[in-house]
């Protein structure tokens, strides 16, 4: 559960936040989970409610998800296939196994609303 | 909790798509900061403090009881009189395989992560700086940091290493590549270890070294056992050859 620790850090950072917007109530926190950064999305938002239910800046907080799509390459014939789920199995075009992702190994703070 | 949106609140239901009327106090900043970052920055700090002492960093990972503390207390063994090792071990409690390790005579941290799951940049620097005030510390070449024994957590935590080995022993099966395809994507090299027990147990080699590569094109992979030493030779000369390089640079 390191997505404990990582919602933790994200705390931190929002109430840093908060105090130079003079802000004491955070309402929405938009995230992007890529899909290959090893964070279960599940974990996060189960972290996220634990700790966001012992502060009171953070009680009615809403959690927002964005998924973004990885792009996987084909080392053999360059083809490239979009997928915001699942590792392709192979290149759709010509069976290779050996595709390079490319995005989606990041999680990122976008974006954060407060009063 | 709602699984279709990740609203947080686990009672109730509602979709996203009317809008928010928060009132006109309301504030909204674009971050764009990564959770990472962090993290990311003191790995930074280390490796450049490696590189500056000359010293090579490997981050061990696997499931618990691979064999990480055995293969160190071989390739200590191995090593001894040519190049100068310390190790910083990760372990959620005990200091059990520190000991094992300074048996052996080399300079020796334990962290004890409190049950958490995985080391982090800031651990390994704090643990870093303890091994260097360790009684009859001299410089080392070559820094092993065995991480929490797990497969999933430690691969999103860089450490400041030079180079993640990933170990699969063979009583764990083959599929290992293909369930932890974030571990084996960020690592450079892979390690099927305690080979001696081929004979009692379904591990096509071939299979789980063609699933890894699947993940990771680039990995080196390596096959030993520490209680026969065979393939000790290539993981010996891979270690040796990085120190070298390192002296070189
Ligand atoms: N047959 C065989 N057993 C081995 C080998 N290497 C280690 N073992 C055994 O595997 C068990 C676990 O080994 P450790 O070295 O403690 O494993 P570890 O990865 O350090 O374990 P944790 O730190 O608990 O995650 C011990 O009983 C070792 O004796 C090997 O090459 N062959
Ligand atoms: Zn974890
Ligand atoms: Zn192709
Ligand atoms: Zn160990």
């Amino acid at each position: 559960m390191h997505e404990m620790s990582l919602v933790q850090g994200l705390f931190e950072q929002l109430k840093g936040l908060a105090a130079e917007n003079n802000s004491t109530k955070v309402l929405s926190v938009t995230m992007e989970i890529g899909p290959i950064c090893g964070v279960v999305v599940d974990s996060f938002q189960f972290g996220f409610e634990i700790l966001s239910s012992q502060e009171e800046m953070f009680k009615n907080t809403e959690l927002i998800i964005e998924i973004p799509e990885v792009t996987y390459t084909c080392t053999s014939c360059g083809h490239q296939e979009v997928s915001a789920g699942e590792r392709p199995d192979a290149c759709a075009k010509c069976d290779e196994f050996f595709l390079t992702p490319s995005g989606g190994d990041d999680l990122i703070l976008k974006r954060v609303e407060m009063e | 909790m709602c699984d279709s949106c990740g609203c947080p609140s686990p009672s109730h239901t509602h979709d996203h798509d009317h809008s928010h009327d928060h009132d006109h106090s309301s504030k909204t900043v674009d971050v764009h900061a990564s959770l990472f970052a962090a993290n990311d920055a003191m790995a930074k700090a280390n490796r450049d403090h490696f590189d500056e002492l000359g010293a090579v960093a490997l981050n061990l990972i696997s499931s618990p009881g691979s064999g990480k503390t055995t293969l160190l207390e071989h390739t200590i063994e191995a090593l001894k009189g040519e190049i100068k090792i310390g190790v910083i071990e990760g372990d959620p409690e005990t200091d059990r395989d520190a000991e094992r390790i300074r048996a052996k005579g080399v300079p020796v941290v334990q962290l004890t992560t409190g049950g958490a799951c995985h080391l982090d940049a800031a651990m390994t620097h704090k643990g870093f700086h303890l091994l260097e005030k360790e009684p009859g510390y001299e410089p080392v070449d070559l820094l092993f940091i065995e991480n929490v024994g797990n497969l999933v957590c430690p691969a999103s935590f860089d450490l400041g290493e030079h180079e993640r080995v990933v170990l699969v022993s063979v009583p764990e099966g083959p599929d290992k590549p293909a369930k932890y395809p974030r571990t084996f994507g960020t690592a450079h090299t892979f390690l099927i270890t305690k080979t001696d027990l081929l004979p009692y147990f379904d591990f096509p080699v071939e299979e789980a070294r063609g699933e890894a590569l699947k993940t990771n094109p680039n990995l080196k992979v390596m096959e030993l056992s520490s209680t026969t030493g065979d393939g000790f030779d290539a993981w010996l000369d891979y270690l040796r050859a990085m120190v070298k390089a390192k002296k070189a640079a």
